[in-house]
């Protein structure tokens, strides 16, 4: 099973009954493979609105005593933190709560690469970073017990490579104990009147945790105890340097792999390493261990005299995401032996083979309406003279940084339409751009509501375009408020009545499969002051084609090879780009790629010359 | 065998990548060794590169092949496998590759131009130790269908005897996995018969 899975059934083994949750990669398949088992456990399991609501649902459910799992990928952390940091003092009462953090260094599919340890330091909540498929299952109810007899949110640190490969793994009994009954709420969930008495608490149950942390079984060393090299290692990194030392077949080395980061088993480390000659931090992201020990051995008596090295020192890279080669590369540098290559003739083959190489762009699906917005925001964007601003958000959508840069912003969930408050008040410093933000269906509910009602109540001059496709498409169709379609017990929340319920100046429902009628709706929108909203009709092609729909009924996309005016124009496929069409080079004429292609005839508006039609059938 | 057999599998979003890796995987545990798969997707959905890897040992490897360290890779498309092969191809990789090539965006409109194919072989040979360029297209033509590509590749990869996997295990796990049975059958055994061809042709 993969990582993720390996989660979701140790949180079951745990006995879990709560699971909450916002989709986001790489941590998505945790709670999608709770789901699939929910109801035959007797689990609770939802799709929150955002991360913070999750956990705080969460933690609503541990109060009263149901364990309960949260799910979800870093950067929801910053969103849930606030909450956090309260939770850490309050306490999560007798249920249990662990919070998964799914980072994903090099952001292979976030818009930065954070560490998000630094969490449980600032929370000063326990943490936790299994190295393997078999201990990401194994560590789960561990989790929930420990969070259980200290009443604190735990939190268990994943990454890409933990969550989205997979291995094979030994399963456990499930704990089908029911419920304590009657579910009743633990007093003082509130940490006023002295929240620093509450913060001396906390502090205690650190020490005491501490404590247990120095035997936990699953902190590893192997190696002899006097070594010239040590390293020290956590999460799926274990497994790298594991690796790494075998290619650069290092003797005299020990390693040290840590399961338990916060708080640090410091008399675990000083014993393994005052006996080392050098020490090397392999950690994901940030030097979070290596920065932790080099200050606590300032302390005299750590008894540590070894050399440190890591991300620090320079041998490990402090930015992108750790393999076996930058391991190995690492080992080198310590130890001095001369890096391992191949000989020079090799290399200048690869070199030459790496020339003939060209990139697979990222782009929108055959026929997706975003594009058909994007296109259309262009057209204003020229007609405007290039004064138009688009502040974009997170999503599919987000590729809109990709198509002919029409997106100019783009940072966390909701920050569009929040940054074009800003943009929206500097018409008073000379600013001569009209402002578009652009969000999602999903992105809506998740953050943009606020600034919604500041741009309202503060008369920012901007606007605001849902493409509202109806589901969170990026991260594999999860229904959110807002879909057409909705599970029995849940109630759908429309995006139009929020938004007529905030009164703002316009208010204009489109159709994003038009384009025509979507630049005009743009462009006479954007020039009226106030706040303007627009609501656009969109299409998931993908998720389309999931429910079974089928385009083989509609008229095929044709071009008119007389009409078209071939090289001199390429508007279609260099402009509007659409994969479904490809070019002939031969013939100097687009053609419609009928496998590709769905049929939805934008294509035709985007033609000056109209060469683009439909088949008669 | 030796301590980990490392496969690469390369290709574009909806050539049936990941569950290729997942047979394989599937065939390392029925001959009780430990598999681990890496799958890395950037954009799959949307025609991006997929690139499955797949290290079969007797212990849990991290989930990915090292720099030059590929012992066999499986390239269902021609630029992924090079792709592939400049960054984990070494002195003893085994590339068993399909010369059917899937435009990338930019090349389908002629924004930029597709690799020469011949170029590329003689690129992977440069940088592998052996090379086995497969023609599926006739044999897919009279199965029906070009979405069993990755059974005819697995009957290859079968056929090539390079893995310490088992040709009559994978060729059951494809019938199992993979449907329709019949055809996915039809193209494994296609893969194997022309793989087995050309060796042949290598030994005269």
């Amino acid at each position: 099973m993969s990582g993720n899975e390996a989660f979701a059934r140790g949180a079951i083994e745990a006995g879990i009954r709560f699971c909450s949750s916002y989709p986001g990669t790489p941590s998505t398949e945790i709670a999608t493979a709770i789901m699939k088992e929910a109801e035959r456990r007797g689990i609770y399991a939802e799709w929150s609105v955002n991360e913070k609501v999750a956990l705080e649902a969460a933690a609503g459910a541990s109060w009263a005593g149901v364990p309960a799992i949260c799910p979800m990928k870093s950067l929801g952390l910053n969103v849930a933190s606030d909450f956090l940091l309260n939770l850490n003092l309050s306490g999560t009462g007798n249920g249990g709560l662990v919070i998964i953090i799914c980072d994903d260094p090099r952001g292979h599919s976030s818009s930065n690469e954070q560490d998000s340890r630094f969490y449980a330091k600032a929370a000063s909540i326990p943490l936790l970073e299994p190295s393997s498929y078999q201990e990401a299952k194994d560590i789960m109810p561990l989790a929930i017990e420990l969070s259980r007899r200290h009443e604190l949110p735990v939190i268990v640190r994943s990454t890409t490579r933990l969550g989205h490969s997979r291995g094979l793994v030994e399963l456990g009994e499930i704990d089908e104990r029911p419920l304590e009954k009657p579910l009743r709420l633990v007093g003082n969930l509130f940490n006023i009147p002295d929240p620093h008495l509450r913060h001396r608490d906390l502090l205690e149950k650190v020490d005491k945790i501490a404590e247990e942390f120095e035997t936990h079984p699953f902190n590893h060393f192997q190696g002899p105890e006097e070594s010239v090299l040590l390293t020290v290692s956590t999460g799926i990194c274990q497994r790298y340097v594991d690796e790494a030392l075998e290619i650069v077949s290092a003797k005299n080395a020990a390693r040290l792999g840590l399961i338990t980061t916060f708080p640090i088993p410091i008399g675990l480390i000083s014993r393994t390493a005052s006996k080392a000659r050098d020490v090397l931090f392999v950690e994901e992201t940030d030097p979070y261990l290596e920065n932790e020990i080099r200050a606590l051995s300032t302390i005299e008596e750590f008894g540590i005299s070894a050399r440190f090295h890591g991300k620090l020192s320079g041998v490990v890279p402090s930015y992108g995401e750790m393999n076996v080669d930058k391991a190995v590369a690492a080992i080198e540098s310590v130890l001095g032996i001369q890096p391992r290559t191949l000989d020079e003739a090799y290399e200048s083959e690869v070199e030459k083979a790496r020339k003939l190489l060209i990139p697979r762009a990222l782009t929108f699906c055959a026929g997706c309406t975003h594009r058909n917005a994007y296109w259309a925001i262009q057209k204003v964007r020229e007609s405007l003279g290039g004064n138009l601003i688009v502040a974009g958000d997170i999503g599919c959508y987000s590729l809109g940084a990709f198509y002919n840069e029409s997106m100019n912003t783009m940072q966390a969930m909701g920050s569009g339409i929040g940054a074009a408050n800003g943009l929206g008040q500097l018409e008073r410093f000379g600013f001569a751009s009209k402002v578009i933000a652009v969000a999602g269906d999903s992105t809506f509910f998740h953050a943009c509501i606020p600034a919604l009602v500041n741009a309202k109540h503060k008369k920012a001059n901007l606007t605001f375009l849902v493409l509202d496709n109806s589901t969170t498409a990026m991260t594999g169709f999860q229904k959110h408020p807002g879909s057409a379609e909705q599970n029995l017990d849940h109630q759908r929340v429309s995006i139009e009545r929020i938004v007529r319920a905030v009164e703002p100046d316009t208010v204009l429902v489109g159709d994003a499969r038009r384009i025509p009628s979507t630049v005009s709706l743009i462009e006479d929108t954007v020039n009226k002051p106030g706040l303007n909203v627009i609501i656009l009709d969109s299409i998931c092609r993908l998720e389309e084609q999931k429910s079974g729909w089928i385009y083989k009924d509609l008229p095929k996309i044709m071009i008119d090879p007389d009409v078209c005016l071939g090289e001199d124009c390429r508007i279609c496929v260099s402009e509007f780009n659409c994969i479904g069409l490809g070019w002939d080079s031969q013939s100097g004429r687009p053609f419609a790629l009928d496998h590709i292609c769905t049929r939805c005839g934008a294509c035709i508006s985007v033609c000056p010359e109209k060469a683009i039609r439909r088949k008669r059938k | 065998m030796k301590h980990v057999f490392n496969v690469l599998v390369a290709g574009v979003g909806g050539q049936g990548n990941l569950v290729c890796g997942r047979i394989l995987a599937e065939g390392a545990v029925r001959k009780n060794l430990r598999p681990v798969v890496g799958d890395t997707f950037g954009a799959s959905r949307r025609g991006g590169g997929v690139l499955t890897h797949l290290r079969i040992g007797e212990s849990d490897w991290g989930p990915l092949v090292p720099r030059n360290q590929a012992d066999l890779i499986l390239g269902l498309e021609p630029l992924e496998t090079l792709r592939a092969a400049v960054k984990f191809a070494g002195h003893r990789t085994v590339v068993i590759f399909s010369e059917l090539k899937v435009d990338t965006p930019g090349s389908l409109v002629g924004n930029t131009s597709y690799p020469d194919v011949d170029r590329m072989t003689e690129a992977l040979e440069s940088i592998s130790d052996v090379v086995y360029r497969l023609d599926p297209k006739e044999s897919l033509e009279k199965i029906g269908t070009n979405r069993v590509l990755n059974s005819y590749m697995i009957g290859a990869l079968a056929g090539s005897g390079k893995t310490p996997l088992d040709s009559s295990e994978l060729r059951v796990l494809v019938g199992e996995t993979l449907k329709p049975k019949k055809t996915n059958i039809a193209a494994f055994d296609a893969g194997l018969k022309r793989i087995s061809g050309l060796m042949i042709g290598e030994n005269v």
